[in-house]
């Protein structure tokens, strides 16, 4: 190499100008913040969502539908990554939305910092999202990861949010590091972590693959920490728990999607030579979290916790269709499989958003409202809401006519297409062991009588926004379609 | 987008055998014409169903009629728009609708009217139609029935969608769309407690039932190719060679018996009973449990005729018969002597279909139009009892036919049916079904054990049919009644007295009255042409004939007996599978918490040794899978020197692990390791990191020091010696593994960039030093960066510290007092003169850093060091006023100092941080090569002075000021 070689080079910024603009945003708006004296910070919550919808404004603006690469190939843009930002964005935009109220009856948290971490948090989905480098993963996730740990310990005087956040920052960093050094053979392998070079080399052959199988062991460990796959999920029953709820909301939700599309990143794009060892690590992991995360679900009262093991399963769930890419070697069923799980995702945050929205509906007064029993007799104090709950809940169950239904379809279809009928089977039946407690909640809602009887009161947004959230659950479950062609027609423009 | 299909070859050769012309001859002009028209009717039915199925909720305020009379309309309608259909169903054709929906995974809106169709459309209808009515005078007049009729409408249009369906996918959509709503008639009365369990147990069956379904179909559909039925009914043979033919025929079996109740799923059906009457008769006789046999006649053609079809739906089906027949006799509850019966009847149809020949099948399709009949009618007769007596206990409810002599005798009629009595519907099925075991050709060497089964259920079915007649109507007086009863109202009994009227007639004139339907139903269903039968009332004297007569016979002999035989069944220990389903249901739960306590404990510790363990499983994996690792140990042969400091760091190591809980030897033993790693920088000729290790060795023990002041004395229970066991094995194999991983790693080949920046550090950077020339010149960029946040550091470090107060303990762990002369004279005044010495060491390394060992970093970390002795030594009140008070400006000039001279390479037209160098002479010192560098590694120099000294100074000074808070009180 010479100097030469080393000159400087302008990269193309305009393939990354919705993270510049991000970035930029987040830093003026934790800089206004401390000239508003608003104790509602109202105009810091605007501009938190205007930057939001910015973003969208810039990524659609920017979107080419060709894959081009910048920062040294260190940064992709492409169809997917495009896509999974606009949903990205729309997810935030519902959670800031749906906790708006909660934050502002806890004084700890009605701060300008709660909307800066949000959107660096965002900023880290992104960069994940379009990395083509495994730094710039790492860098994105770490973004994201220490904006998510200051966020669950937001509430600083509640015990339950420090000690979660401290669970969540040691394990998280535990699992950091545990991708960072599977990072670190691959490059030992391959000699570069540029990914699109990574799986160029693994074509040609030019590696070592016994440590190549190391790190993928290493990458896949730091993978399932952030899915929070079974048995790296153990933060998320306590982070879920412990964490106030709009913060809940906002993990359970957004960051889904980032990992998702890392796994996309770097196991697809980066090591589809490797499709058939990591593809039986990721089926044991996937029937690991379906078996627990739905039989722990089962013995849990508190709402927050059981969705956190019903996240589990499903990301377990999300799982199969990445598993089924690569059968025998033939990757025919390959764009089939991803675009499956991917809708998958996109279905679960969606409901996800919707669950843990009514619980923020549901707290009032500073109190939170997230034990089964106070859902009893919901039917009795709002039947909207509790249908919009039903709805919800008969989504993840998977059962027809919601859009749930028709996700758990395409991943299964995608499973049994690539010949694993007994990971089917399975699949099938911790779902209907799933169905329990989700129906146990809907059992609550209608059967029970309510312990308290007080009406519930919501501001007219949150009114909106959660009977668009429910009807969209409705809806895509009628016409699932279209956001199936969407996924479909991203990754092929991607892959 | 529709889509019309033909009539098959065999479809007007079917129709003309087996019921005479309707239609002369299919005119295929007149079909392509009405084609798109019948296939709008066709969609129109479950569209007005599901679209309308809320109308009677919100016609609820003008009152029950309204709100009855809405339902009815709905159904109403359905049946209009069926009726102009119904010819061509009849005729044999198969009308298909398709309207693409998810094309790419092969499900699409596809409907299907055939004769099959058909039938279970007007039972639905039909029977949908009695029990609107039959509702409004059960239900209390407290109920507005608006919810009731709307349940119950989304309940029928999803069972119309089932049967209607062409593809199997929407099928199941719908299956499962009965199954919730079934779950909400069910729990109709939320109050009660014993609904609340059977709709749960009903749902969890059923449902559970319909994803073993959704499996079975999704195989089939694989093995298939397709979803749709056309294409599936035809491919019976490729289905039944496919590999996959078992799984998928159990797997759509366990979906098929959980829905019709078949053993060993049957026990939700009589927990189910708690539902109203109107739902039972609805639900649980003419439709929802007729769903899995509809399921069985839908698909015969492709999965039947096959050995396991006859031993699993034959065996399941006699299983149920027998048993559930035998059950029913026992009940003493009226609903639940219905709901064993309905089993046992269902029963009879699975085995019939079970038998595999076309004329049982069409034995089958009959039973299931004369059981829907005659039950219903018994279900609501039943209710009228419950209405009217409060109670439904047969050893209660006596001598009926006194009190509502209509009623019991259509009750006595419809009993008479499911008896299996001459003249009655429920009788000329039975004789097919007797006549289909006698001449069944499978069975040779045991032909005679199927007849003897059959009558031995037949006489169980006349003992509990004489059982209800006699135990209600007649049997003496009523004995302690709830409600004083008398006839029902005139148009509560008008749909009993209909059904009856069926039974009657279907059981006279069965030719005339369902012979077409049952036609094309039973040629639907076989998609082949039919067998010849007969539908009469009198075949001659014959075999099923005494079958017959001798089950009545044998039937009305058991309950003579039935005293000795309900005190034998008293002795029986109680067998319920429902009890079981409820241990199941328990253990499940248990078993949930055994894994959460096990797994969700809400340790820290827990959770992080169950991460460590699955990496080390996955990483052994890794190893024993990977290709044979072949370590290659470097080639140096090991020196003495390094081996022995290499021990001291191991024992170092080993030591502060072991004693972690006297931290302050810890402390000491962990600047053991670090001393020994800077030697090691030094054996391995890195002078610049050893300098750097250094300086930072001296910094991090003081810090360690000041924060150990602030620990609590005592530290945390000593874990027990098991998990000090598991943890040191984890932490072996952990640190074992991963040592081995990267000795694997470095014995590898690998290029390294140091020959870069070796031979361009010179001519390129203008210094010797490569570590400096790389940090401050070649990747500048990074250091700015890492001053930057080592600036932020310090910034949150003051933020943090300047407010905090904590109040220092007065004694150590043993109680002995802290020493009162913190700042010995000898201390301090020994330390005085070796602050300008050390400032003059960090200025010599400093400035020499560009060329030889040194730079800013460590210039930085020797001057606080030596700043921090003077604190130490002479305490904050003489430090803190001869040390620069404002930490922040102090670190933005830092920052300012190292970003702008990045800066001022812009305005020479050079790329940011472009540094430039060259020499001066200077009085005293000499040649002096000097790099624009050099002022960026002074700006790291007054940062990192700043940070180390805030947070140095800020934790000591707090301990004091804390010390002199406790002296003034």
């Amino acid at each position: 190499m010479t100097l030469a070689e080393m000159q400087f080079q302008t990269p193309e910024l305009r393939l990354a100008s919705a993270e510049i603009f991000m970035l930029v945003m987040a830093c003026l708006i934790l800089m206004l913040d401390l000239f508003v004296k608003d104790r509602k910070r109202t105009v810091t919550f605007v501009a938190t969502q205007l930057t939001l919808v910015g973003a969208a404004v810039v990524t659609f603006a920017t979107t080419s539908g060709d894959i081009g690469y910048t920062f040294s190939n260190m940064y992709v843009g492409d169809l997917l990554g495009d896509v999974l930002k606009l949903l990205l964005y729309l997810t935030v935009i519902v959670v800031l939305f749906y906790s708006r109220g909660y934050i502002l009856e806890r004084p700890q948290m009605a701060r300008g910092e709660y909307y800066a971490l949000t959107l660096f948090a965002t900023l880290g989905m992104m960069v994940m999202i379009s990395a083509n480098h495994f730094l710039t993963v790492y860098l994105g996730l770490e973004l994201l990861s220490l904006s998510l740990y200051a966020m669950v310990a937001m509430n600083r005087d509640s015990v339950p949010a420090t000690e979660a956040a401290m669970k969540y920052f040691v394990l998280g960093a535990l699992a950091s590091g545990l991708l960072l050094y599977g990072m670190s053979m691959i490059y030992g392998a391959t000699g570069t972590l540029e990914i699109t070079a990574v799986a160029e080399r693994l074509y040609m052959g030019q590696v070592d693959r016994g440590i190549l199988v190391f790190g993928l062991v290493f990458l896949v460990s730091g993978i399932a920490f952030k899915l929070g796959v079974v048995p790296f999920h153990m933060w998320i029953p306590d982070v879920y728990h412990g964490a106030p709820t709009a913060v809940t909301l906002f993990i359970a939700t957004a960051p889904k999607l980032a990992a998702f599309a890392i796994v996309v990143r770097m196991l697809v794009n980066g090591l589809i030579v490797m499709a058939p060892d990591w593809q039986m690590m990721l089926i044991l992991l996937s029937v690991l979290s379906m078996a627990i995360g739905n039989i722990a679900a089962i013995a849990q009262t508190n709402l927050k916790r059981m969705l956190a093991y019903s996240a589990i399963s499903h990301m377990g769930f999300m799982l199969l269709g990445m598993v089924t890419g690569v059968a025998n070697g033939d990757a025919r069923f390959a764009l089939n499989a991803y675009s499956s799980s991917m809708f998958y995702v996109v279905t679960y945050v969606l409901t996800s958003a919707g669950t843990f929205g009514m619980i923020l509906l549901l707290a009032r007064g500073g109190l939170e409202s997230d034990e089964l029993e106070d859902l009893k007799g919901l039917n009795k104090r709002s039947p909207w809401f509790a249908a919009m709950m039903m709805m919800m809940m008969f989504s993840m169950a998977g059962i027809p006519f919601f859009v749930g239904f028709f996700a758990k379809f395409s991943v299964l279809q995608a499973v049994v297409a690539a010949g694993y009928l007994w990971l089917a089977l399975v699949a099938v039946f911790f779902s209907l062991i799933g169905c329990f407690y989700y129906l146990r909640v809907v059992k609550i809602m209608y059967f029970d009588q309510p312990t308290n009887s007080l009406p519930i009161i919501a501001p007219l947004d949150m009114k909106i926004l959660m009977s668009a959230n429910g009807l969209a659950v409705a809806l895509l479950g009628i016409f699932p379609q279209a956001l199936m062609s969407i996924c479909a027609f991203a990754l092929l423009r991607s892959l | 987008m529709t889509d019309c299909r033909r009539p098959t070859a065999s479809g007007k050769d079917r129709y003309n055998r087996a019921s005479g012309a309707l239609l002369d001859d299919p005119d295929n002009a007149f079909l392509d014409e009405a084609c798109v028209n019948s296939s709008l009717l066709l969609a129109a039915i479950p569209a007005t169903a599901f679209a309308t199925f809320s109308l009677p909720l919100l016609v609820q305020r003008c009152g029950r009629a309204a709100a009855t009379l809405a339902a009815a309309t709905v159904m109403a309608t359905c049946l209009a728009l069926l009726l102009p259909l119904a010819p061509a169903a009849f005729a044999g054709h198969s009308e298909v609708a398709r309207l693409a929906w998810l094309p790419g995974y092969g499900l699409d809106l596809s409907l299907r009217l055939d004769g099959l169709g058909l039938l279970f459309c007007l039972l639905i209808l039909g029977i949908g139609l009695l029990v609107v009515l039959y509702a409004f005078y059960y239900l209390p007049t407290s109920d507005r029935l608006g919810r009731f009729y709307s349940i119950l409408l989304l309940f029928m249009a999803a069972m119309l969608g089932i049967v209607l369906s062409e593809n199997l996918l929407l099928l199941l959509i719908f299956w499962e769309l009965t199954s919730v709503s079934s779950f909400l008639l069910v729990a109709y009365r939320s109050d009660k407690y014993e609904s609340r369990i059977g709709a749960r147990m009903a749902l969890a069956v059923t449902g559970g039932g319909g994803l073993a379904l959704f499996a079975g179909i999704v195989l089939l559909g694989h093995i298939a190719g397709s979803f749709e039925l056309t294409v599936i009914l035809a491919a019976g043979e490729q289905i039944r060679a496919h590999a996959l033919y078992a799984p998928a025929l159990i797997l759509i079996l366990i979906g098929a018996f959980t829905k019709s109740a078949q053993f060993p799923f049957h026990f939700w059906l009589p927990s189910a009973m708690a539902a109203p009457t109107p739902v039972s008769a609805y639900l649980h006789s003419a439709t929802m449990v007729k769903a899995g046999v509809f399921l069985l006649a839908r698909l015969y053609p492709a999965l039947g005729s096959s050995d396991l079809w006859f031993w699993m739906v034959g065996g399941s089906g006699a299983m149920t018969l027998v048993y559930a027949a035998a059950t029913a006799l026992f009940r003493n509850d009226i609903k639940g002597l219905l709901a064993y019966s309905t089993i046992s009847h269902l029963g009879l149809i699975t085995l019939l279909f079970g038998l595999d020949t076309p004329l049982s099948v069409v034995a089958g399709i009959f039973h299931i139009i004369n059981h829907a009949i005659f039950k219903a009618s018994l279900f609501m007769a039943a209710g009228v009892i419950d209405h009217e007596c409060g109670t439904r206990d047969m050893r209660r409810v006596n001598g009926m036919f006194r009190v509502m002599p209509i009623t019991a005798t259509l009750a006595i009629i419809a009993a008479g049916s499911m008896a299996g009595v001459p003249l009655l519907n429920g009788f000329l099925s039975k004789e097919m079904f007797f006549a289909e075991t006698i001449s069944y050709p499978q069975f040779e060497p045991l032909g005679w054990a199927l007849p003897l089964f059959a009558t031995i259920a037949g006489m169980l079915a006349v003992a509990y049919s004489s059982r209800f007649i006699h135990d209600v109507f007649f049997n003496g007086e009523p004995i302690d009644l709830p409600r004083q009863p008398h006839e029902p109202p005139r148009w509560m009994r008008a749909p009993i007295e209909l059904l009856v009227l069926l039974c009657l007639l279907v059981g006279i004139f069965p030719g005339w009255t369902v012979g077409p339907l049952l036609a094309a139903a039973a040629g639907a269903t076989l998609q082949a042409p039919l067998p010849d039968f007969h539908l009469a009332l009198w075949h001659g004297f014959n075999k099923p004939l005494l079958m017959s007569t001798l089950a009545l016979a044998g039937g009305v002999l058991i309950y003579a007996l039935r005293r000795p035989l309900f005190a034998w069944q008293a002795h029986l220990p109680p067998l319920h599978p429902r009890t079981a389903f409820e241990r199941f249901y328990r253990a499940l739960a248990a078993g949930a918490r055994r894994t959460l306590a096990v797994l969700d404990n809400g340790s820290l510790q827990r959770y992080s040794a169950l991460l460590v363990s699955f990496i080390v499983l996955l990483g052994g994996w890794a190893f024993v899978s990977g290709p044979s690792a072949d370590v290659r140990l470097p080639g140096q042969p090991a020196d003495e020197a390094a081996v022995g400091a290499l021990l001291v760091l191991l024992l170092g190591a080993l030591g502060a692990t072991a004693l972690y809980r006297e931290r302050l030897l810890a402390v000491i033993l962990v600047s053991v390791v670090g001393l020994v790693v800077t030697l090691i920088f030094i054996r391995l000729s890195a002078p610049d990191l050893a300098l750097t290790q250094l300086a930072v060795e001296m910094g991090t023990i003081i810090l360690l020091l000041l924060v150990l002041y602030y620990l609590p004395p005592r530290s945390a229970p000593r874990s027990s010696a098991r998990r000090l066991s598991r943890d040191l094995l984890l932490a072996l194999l952990a640190g074992g593994g991963l040592g081995l991983v990267t000795l694997q790693m470095l014995a590898s080949p690998f290029e390294t960039m140091s020959g870069f920046y070796l031979q361009q550090s010179l001519p390129g950077g203008g210094g010797a030093n490569v570590v400096n020339v790389i940090l401050v010149d070649f990747r500048g960029f990074d250091t700015l960066g890492e001053i930057t946040v080592l600036a932020m550091v310090g910034l949150a470090a003051h933020a943090l510290l300047d407010r905090l107060v904590l109040l220092a303990p007065q004694h150590d762990a043993d109680g002995r007092p802290w020493a009162a002369e913190a700042h010995p004279l000898f201390l301090s005044m020994l330390m005085r003169p070796l602050l300008p010495l050390s400032l003059t060491v960090s200025v010599y390394l400093f400035l020499r850093g560009h060329n030889v060992p040194g730079g800013g970093f460590v210039a930085g970390l020797i001057t606080s060091v030596a700043l921090v002795m003077q604190y130490l030594a002479n305490g904050i009140a003489f430090a803190q006023p001869r040390m620069p008070r404002h930490a922040v400006r102090l670190l933005a000039l830092g920052l300012f100092l190292a970003a702008g001279i990045g800066l001022t390479s812009w305005l020479f037209g050079r790329p940011f941080l472009t540094s430039a160098h060259g020499h001066v002479q200077l009085p005293l010192i000499g040649d002096l090569e000097l790099a624009s560098a050099m002022v960026f590694d002074l700006g790291v120099y007054v940062v990192v002075v700043t940070v180390v000294l805030t947070v140095l100074a800020g934790l000591g000074s707090l301990s004091l000021r804390a010390r002199s808070q406790i002296e003034e009180v």
